[in-house]
């Protein structure tokens, strides 16, 4: 009987001493999310989305709408200095329906570690987009969306899918 | 000098009044159960000046199975119930939501107008009409518009669908083409352009589509914005001998959404 409680104490004094911090290996350095964004992008895909239909639930919600007119021919250049800030951005629009209402100006966004809205400046004139997932970033890919609202409600957006150049 | 300025001054503030859409809603968009403020401004019209103002409403015009609001009174003598707010001047309110008011259910109601009068019906604004009530249900229909709203700017893709066409011309027809006719946003509202025989897509057997954005179809003038556009789907079909014999569908009207 005696053996036993020794083999029991002897059990939980090796569990107790066998308890100590893991050591994790290194995490990676931090993503830098803007400064991904940098370079030269061609759009190759456009979505038009009802979104007052989706709200309510009806058919026909989303519409491929990218070889109705020459939207490939659409290249931005998102530029920054040597930090990673953002600076100018310059849109070659070729035979393209307009994204925005100005080709050229400065871009911002609204939040440098997790952005989640690109600003288009040209002057007193600003282009509200939407950034999507940066899942696909590493792989050469975003997504920016346009919402067009009536008093507060989104009733149509379009998402573009550009790919680096 | 000052009273030129002044006129001028004058002269801008008239020309941005007018420029603001007359009736408007809030919310812009609503279903016959939102809750909606009309805000009216009877400048110009027959009730200008009065300081009482009182709805004429009606629902479903033009379409069939309308009927007068319950609040309207009789026209001699209208109710309390639809007496207008005074906001300012010629600028007057009313709330309501249309279930109520028609007393119809959301699937009955499809459009409503109203008009501005005197209580005892002596004096009255012209007839506004007819605003859309958004739709709770989706019903499926051979023609339609996606998105279902939009700016001029926007694409819009028109469709056909001919398997759920009810006149025979239309089941029959090949060859399908798209009539497109754009109007100023302007009042009266006037044709900016027409585009003929546009050779729409055939998507399947029984669908046909067209994909357009106007300025990609039609120089606008410069300031000029449009209010709405129409479609028509027309086509071919055979007659009794085998020559083909032009058809069309009916002409569709579909109203410029204004996002802010």
């Amino acid at each position: 009987m005696k053996i036993i409680k020794y083999i029991v104490l002897a059990l939980c004094i090796t569990s107790i001493y066998s308890c100590k911090p893991e050591e994790f290996g290194p995490i990676g350095e931090e993503e830098n999310i803007v400064k991904s964004l940098q370079g030269t992008w061609g759009l190759t895909k456009v979505t038009q989305k009802d979104e007052d239909a989706a709200t309510k639930g009806f058919p026909y919600k989303e519409l491929d709408i990218t070889n109705v007119y020459a939207y490939k021919d659409l290249v931005i250049a998102l530029q920054g200095d040597a930090a990673g800030t953002p600076t100018s951005f310059i849109i070659t629009q070729g035979n393209s329906p307009k994204i925005s209402d100005f080709n050229t100006g400065t871009w911002t966004v609204d939040n440098v570690k997790a952005p989640t809205v690109i600003n288009l400046k040209s002057g007193t004139l600003t282009s509200e987009l939407t950034l999507g997932s940066y899942a696909e970033l590493k792989t050469g890919k975003f997504y920016l969306k346009k919402v067009k609202k009536s008093n507060g409600k989104a009733i149509v957006s379009y998402t573009y899918q550009f790919t680096k150049k | 000098m000052k009273k030129l300025v002044l006129t001028i001054i004058l002269g801008f503030c008239a020309a941005f009044t007018f420029a603001q859409s007359n009736p408007s809603f809030s919310p812009a968009t609503f279903t016959a159960e939102d809750e909606v403020t009309i805000t009216l401004d009877v400048t110009g019209t027959g009730m200008a000046g009065q300081t009482d103002v009182y709805l004429w409403m009606f629902s479903n015009d033009g379409v069939g199975g309308g009927k007068d609001a319950l609040t309207n009174g009789q026209w001699g003598s209208s109710s309390e119930a639809a007496k207008m707010t005074r906001v300012a001047g010629n600028v007057f309110t009313f709330k309501f939501t249309g279930t109520t008011l028609f007393g119809q259910s959301p699937a009955e109601l499809i459009n409503f107008g109203f008009l501005g009068k005197s209580k005892d019906g002596t004096k009255q604004t012209q007839d506004f009409k007819p605003f859309k009530f958004d739709p709770l249900v989706f019903t499926a229909s051979q023609f339609r518009v996606f998105p279902s709203k939009m700016d001029f700017t926007d694409m819009a893709t028109v469709y056909f669908h001919q398997d759920l066409a009810t006149d025979q011309n239309l089941q029959r027809m090949f060859d399908v083409k798209v009539t497109l006719t754009f109007y100023s946003d302007a009042i009266p509202q006037t044709v900016v352009a027409t585009r003929n025989a546009l050779v729409a897509t055939k998507e399947s057997n029984v669908l046909y589509s067209y994909s357009f954005i106007p300025e990609r179809l039609i120089t606008l003038p410069a300031g000029t914005k449009l209010g709405k556009f129409s479609y028509q789907f027309t086509g071919s079909i055979k007659d009794a001998n085998g020559t083909n014999v032009p058809t069309s569908g009916p002409v569709t009207e579909v109203s410029y959404t204004v996002f802010n």
